[in-house]
């Protein structure tokens, strides 16, 4: 017998900041396809986006919200700047050019003031920007409640082992030196309710930018970070894969991504890639790019390339299908015909 | 949350999918989606420090490897489904094939069957006109046994008149031709004309013979005994005789000729002279001989 888990199809939704824009345009594609979705998995803001569509009571309830909640996003950005952590990482900059002495004065200025200017060696941690506004969108558009009824979600988050050895460990795995290690997955509907919203916040930890979680006693951050080379934690498959699901839709949200679907072998993946540059600007301004202009495209974009590369396989899928329906059609009247045969045969036998 | 139970090919979702997207089709089909990607990216990086980045990190090379894998999917999978089109083409050829037979098949039949059925029409045709025949044949036959029946009866009706002496009020001679009279016109005459030579020469020697044996019987005396002619036209005497008998021979025997019937003219004509074709003495055989030669002959 067949397990449900043979018919199930999971969305995997990757990361890449403002750019999870373009998982809305995909998922009303999928709507409008008539796709379903069984489990999802996500890293960053799949992960977050992923949350707002588990926790929703249908498919198309949940596309609903994401496209409200990223269109409130373009028209007021969810990040507000740090600043005692950006004066921090003035007195990093300035402390390589200036030398040290005069920064760490100036350091001891903007706390002697009141302001929380981190220790050099907290910089990391603490990161440029505040997830407060973030904090505060996800009040709005994440129902913990809901979640439980809700999708089976997984999340990747990196146990941190530091700041800097983790981006010194991103750095050496771009370079193709050594790879970062493996992300981990977390089943967002098994953690204790106090936790799942820090494990959401986790996975979209983006070293330097944001803030890392403490989660039972260690730190995580961006679970993108994790297996960087072949992008094992921001393209979280193997979560899915564990849970028996052997159908998947996979998002990217960079251009020509190294994650290869010929590393599950077992797995049917359907990946939906950008057909046309997904980077507008590039970098940290793409990663960070919550404004008007880039979030629209984004989402058109996603909905366009979902139509291309689904479209390609429905088309193709269908004339496959449609071909073993006419042979099958053929086979059943070439077995009534042979009995018609038969009976002519007799009738004629009889004739004669 | 939901949970993944065991599900049996009789649910629901096996109807609704009955054939889920094939992984070779999908690796196929999205495979050219992959590598468009790739090579989208792999132009735009052809700057000298992207080249240089891309080989020092080894990028460059993986991403190659992934489209020449991707590239290779596609190659087995359309080669995969060529076999499998070429099989399907090779099954829709044979299936067109069988249909080219069956054509043929039925087109034997039905050349069969409408040869059968040109046979049968014209076998019921034939049948039809021979039944007709028969039928008619057989009415025919049917008439001609009625007429039989009836002219034997109305043989033996008259003769058992004459025989019961219903006649007893004509002359012995007067008594055979009313006989005889009375038979041309009821069916025996039907019977005599209807018959051939040979059938009416048979009738007419019954009727002879019986005419001769009721005159044997009527004179007492044999068939061959030559008698008076004026014996056998006198007129009887005695009672309960018809007083008009003599009118009415004449009335029957109107038609008669003194030269071409001359038995006849004779008879109804009695007291008159007797025509030179009569013969003066004869014998009941050659009275009856020539009342039927006058009566069933005058008109051949």
């Amino acid at each position: 017998m067949k397990s449900q888990s043979d018919f199930a199809v999971g969305l995997v939704l990757s990361g890449g900041g403002a750019k999870g824009a373009y998982h809305v345009g995909v998922l009303k594609a999928l709507l409008e396809l008539g796709a379903r979705v069984d489990a999802i998995a996500g890293a960053s803001i799949g992960a977050l986006n992923g949350a707002i569509l588990a926790s929703a009571p249908s498919l198309k309830e949940g596309v609903e919200r994401m496209d409200e909640l990223w269109n409130t996003l373009a028209s007021s950005p969810p990040l507000a700047p740090n600043f005692p952590a950006y004066l921090g990482l003035l007195v990093e900059v300035g402390l390589r050019v200036k030398g040290f002495d005069h920064l760490v004065k100036l350091g001891n200025i903007a706390r002697d003031a009141g302001l929380k200017v981190p220790m050099i060696g907290n910089l990391l941690d603490d990161g440029l920007l505040s997830s407060s506004p973030l904090h505060r969108l996800m009040d709005v558009y994440f129902d913990p409640d809901a979640l439980d009824n809700g999708l089976p979600l997984y999340v990747s988050v990196f146990k941190s082992r530091g700041g800097l050895e983790d981006l010194l460990s991103v750095v050496m795995a771009d370079s193709g030196l050594k790879d970062s290690p493996a992300s981990e997955f977390l089943h967002i509907q098994k953690l204790p309710k106090s936790q799942q919203k820090d494990a959401l916040l986790a996975s979209a930890a983006i070293p330097l930018l944001f803030s890392h979680r403490h989660m039972n006693d260690s730190i995580y951050r961006d679970g993108g970070m994790g297996g960087w080379q072949r992008m094992q934690g921001n393209t979280p498959v193997t979560p899915l894969l564990q849970a028996g699901i052997k159908t998947l839709l996979v998002t990217h949200l960079s251009d020509g991504s190294l994650w290869s679907r010929h590393d599950f072998p077992d797995a049917t993946i359907l990946e939906i890639r950008p057909q046309s540059a997904i980077q507008r600007e590039g970098g940290f301004k793409d990663l960070l790019g919550f404004d008007p202009r880039k979030i629209p495209s984004w989402m058109e974009q996603g909905y366009e390339d979902t139509l291309q590369c689904v479209g390609r396989v429905i088309d193709v899928t269908t004339a496959r299908n449609e071909l073993r329906l006419s042979e099958l059609t053929l086979s059943d009247s070439d077995n009534q015909f042979k009995r018609l045969d038969q009976n002519l045969s007799e009738a004629m036998a009889r004739l004669r | 949350m939901t949970e993944l139970s065991p599900i049996s090919p009789s649910d629901e979702i096996c109807k609704v999918l009955p054939c889920l997207p094939e992984k070779f089709i999908v690796d196929f089909a999205n495979g050219i989606d992959v590598v468009n990607d790739h090579l989208r990216v792999q132009r735009a990086r052809n700057g000298f420090s992207a080249r240089l980045y891309d080989g020092f990190t080894g990028q460059g090379q993986r991403r190659q490897a992934e489209i020449n894998a991707s590239l290779v999917d596609s190659v087995e999978a359309s080669l995969q489904w060529l076999t499998e089109l070429s099989r399907s083409l090779a099954r829709s050829n044979l299936a067109m094939t069988h249909v080219k037979n069956r054509v043929a098949m039925i087109q034997t039949a039905l050349i069969d069957l409408t040869h059968y059925s040109a046979d049968t029409r014209q076998q019921i045709e034939r049948l039809s006109f021979e039944l007709n025949e028969r039928c008619t044949q057989l009415e025919r036959d049917i008439k001609r046994i009625d007429l039989v029946q009836r002219a034997n009866i109305e043989i033996d009706l008259v003769f058992s008149k004459w025989e019961a002496g219903k006649f007893a009020s004509f002359s012995l001679a007067g008594r055979c031709y009313a006989v005889l009279e009375e038979l041309r016109w009821g069916a025996f005459g039907d019977l005599y004309r209807n018959g051939s030579i040979g059938e009416r020469a048979t009738h007419l020697e019954i009727l002879s013979n019986r005419a001769i044996s009721q005159l044997m019987r009527d004179t007492d005396e044999a068939s061959t005994k030559r008698l008076d002619t004026t014996q056998w036209l006198a007129p009887p005497h005695g009672r309960d005789l018809l007083p008009d008998a003599q009118d009415a021979l004449a009335y029957l025997g109107d038609w008669s000729c003194i030269i071409q019937s001359p038995f006849v003219h004779a008879i109804c004509n009695c007291g008159h002279k007797l025509p030179l074709r009569m013969p003066r003495i004869c014998s009941s055989e050659r009275l009856v001989e020539g009342l039927v030669s006058d009566i069933f002959r005058v008109n051949e």
